[in-house]
């Protein structure tokens, strides 16, 4: 191997790639928020609600679970302005990767609510509860618990391959500003290699803290990769 | 006038009925045990009185007042007069004990929590278990879940307390742990409908035995007369089979 790694100049605009990792972190948290918010109201829809309504939670699952999410942001970027709507390159992601985490979590909390033994469920009917405080006091508890590992790996997803559509659409989340300041003076390998530490340090600062999250609210033993 | 009057009560599982017309009354104060084989219905009248299985005709009247279950909103009165403890605990497993003692009074009912807070540890102390408040349930036995059960129902202040099988999914030695609890009830004066296989238990503390089969109440009187000198075929037959083990 002949190239010559110079990490000089990637350690001169270290300070940008930080910048681009902090807008990584937070269109994760948000779009991952959002997309719960989504999920846990779809998810109850296709829980309780008439067939009409469970159907079309069906086609919007089943459309976005099949189709890559860079398409679904492309349909953001390209289609809304024919038809009159302008949003920034942030807007776009940010909205397309949360209706794209909605539907996953839409599945996840599905499979949450099916798991919440019946017996549970009469026993909060016959004290008086209503639907509505069964969902927040029985079912969201009881999800919030046995899914929540699959909820701690869906959200490392969301922050590291969902984000990083960004750089296919202007945005300068952390691979988006590797791939700006990689095109000024072609250290393209230096710089991704500096990227794939900073994500790294990401997602483990993230696991750690969903780990202790888990263990604290939940009572999770979850493992640390 | 009775307690707890039950008319000719009927319910369906689906399409199939398995109560045809199930008729039982106790005053205040007063312990109906309802007993019978396996699948006579005896878990389903305690579920049908509390809404879970519907009823298709038959009157409730608990203090002279028609209990109403034609909807959801509407049997939430049949809910506040009765509490019930199902034979599998089914409590609140991401709960601590305290919790599920404490959520529907203050949650539901919106009683003042410092108050529901203190009534809880006296109940938890009325059947043995102060020291576990902040236990979860599966750090428990079978019997002191079950008596966190009988706990969380008492919180809600009931008029009546259905009990099903409280002791039958616990190990011999857990029984009696229960059963006390449910005697202390018993001394305070709670009007309760229990189901059960103890029929040594029944005999103590039972006013009324009620003999069910087939969905239908075969026979009903005192202890004395159900146990001593039961007057149908089916029910000499249950009891005899019963109570020689
Ligand atoms: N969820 C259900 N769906 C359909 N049928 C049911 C259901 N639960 C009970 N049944 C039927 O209703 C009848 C009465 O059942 P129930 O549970 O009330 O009997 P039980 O007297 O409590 O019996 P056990 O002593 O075994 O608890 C039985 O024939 C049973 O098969
Ligand atoms: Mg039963």
């Amino acid at each position: 191997m002949n190239y010559r790694f110079q990490f000089g100049v990637v350690w001169d605009n270290f300070g940008a790639l930080l910048e681009g990792a902090l807008l990584t972190f937070q269109l994760g948290v948000i779009a991952f928020g959002g997309g719960a918010l989504i999920g846990l109201v779809l998810a109850s829809l296709k829980t309780y609600g008439p067939w009409l309504v469970r159907f079309l939670v069906d086609c919007y699952v089943v459309f976005i679970t099949n189709t890559p999410a860079l398409i679904q942001i492309y349909f953001l970027y390209f289609g809304l302005p024919e038809v009159g709507v302008r949003w920034s390159n942030e807007a776009c992601l940010l909205i397309g990767l949360t209706l794209n985490a909605g539907a996953y979590l839409t599945l996840i909390l599905r499979a949450g609510f099916l798991s919440v033994r019946i017996t549970e469920l009469e026993a909060g009917q016959t004290m008086g509860m209503s639907l509505i405080q069964q969902v927040r006091y029985v079912i969201m508890p009881h999800i919030a618990k046995s899914i929540y590992p699959a909820l701690a790996n869906f959200f490392i997803v969301v922050l590291v391959m969902g984000t990083s559509i960004g750089a296919l659409i202007g945005v300068d989340e952390l691979t988006g500003q590797a791939i700006n300041l990689s095109t000024v003076n072609y250290r393209w390998l230096e710089y991704f290699t500096v990227v794939a530490g900073l994500y790294v340090v990401l997602t483990f600062i993230a696991s750690i803290g969903l780990a202790y999250l888990g263990r604290w609210t939940f009572r999770v033993k979850a493992k640390i990769f | 006038m009775p307690h707890l009057a039950v008319r000719d009560v009927r319910a369906k599982y689906g399409t199939l009925e398995v109560l045809h017309g199930i008729s039982l009354s106790i005053e205040a104060g007063e312990i109906a045990a309802l007993v019978g084989p396996s699948g006579s219905g005896k878990s389903t009248v305690l579920r049908a009185l509390m809404g879970l299985t519907p009823i298709t005709g038959g009157d409730v009247m608990i203090a002279g007042e028609r209990m109403d279950y034609s909807s959801a909103r509407a049997v939430r009165t049949a809910r506040d007069r009765m509490a019930i403890v199902f034979q599998q605990y089914n409590l609140f497993q991401n709960m601590t004990v305290m919790r599920n003692v404490t959520l529907a009074p203050t949650k539901i009912k919106g009683w003042s929590k410092a108050e529901v807070g203190a009534e809880a540890m006296r109940l938890l102390a009325l059947v043995g278990l102060s020291e576990k408040a902040d236990a979860y349930p599966d750090q428990l036995s079978g019997g002191q879940q079950q008596r966190v059960a009988l706990a969380r129902a008492l919180a809600l202040k009931p008029q009546i307390l259905l009990l099903d099988e409280v002791t039958s999914a616990l190990d011999p030695e857990l029984v009696n742990e229960v059963l006390d609890a449910v005697r202390k009830l018993a001394a305070e004066g709670m009007t309760m409908v229990i189901v059960s296989h103890e029929m040594g238990f029944v005999r103590e503390v039972a006013n009324k035995v009620v003999f069910m089969d087939g969905g239908e109440v075969i026979e009903s009187g005192s202890p004395e007369d159900l146990f001593n000198a039961p007057k149908t075929n089916r029910a000499r037959n249950f009891f005899s089979k019963i109570i020689r083990h």
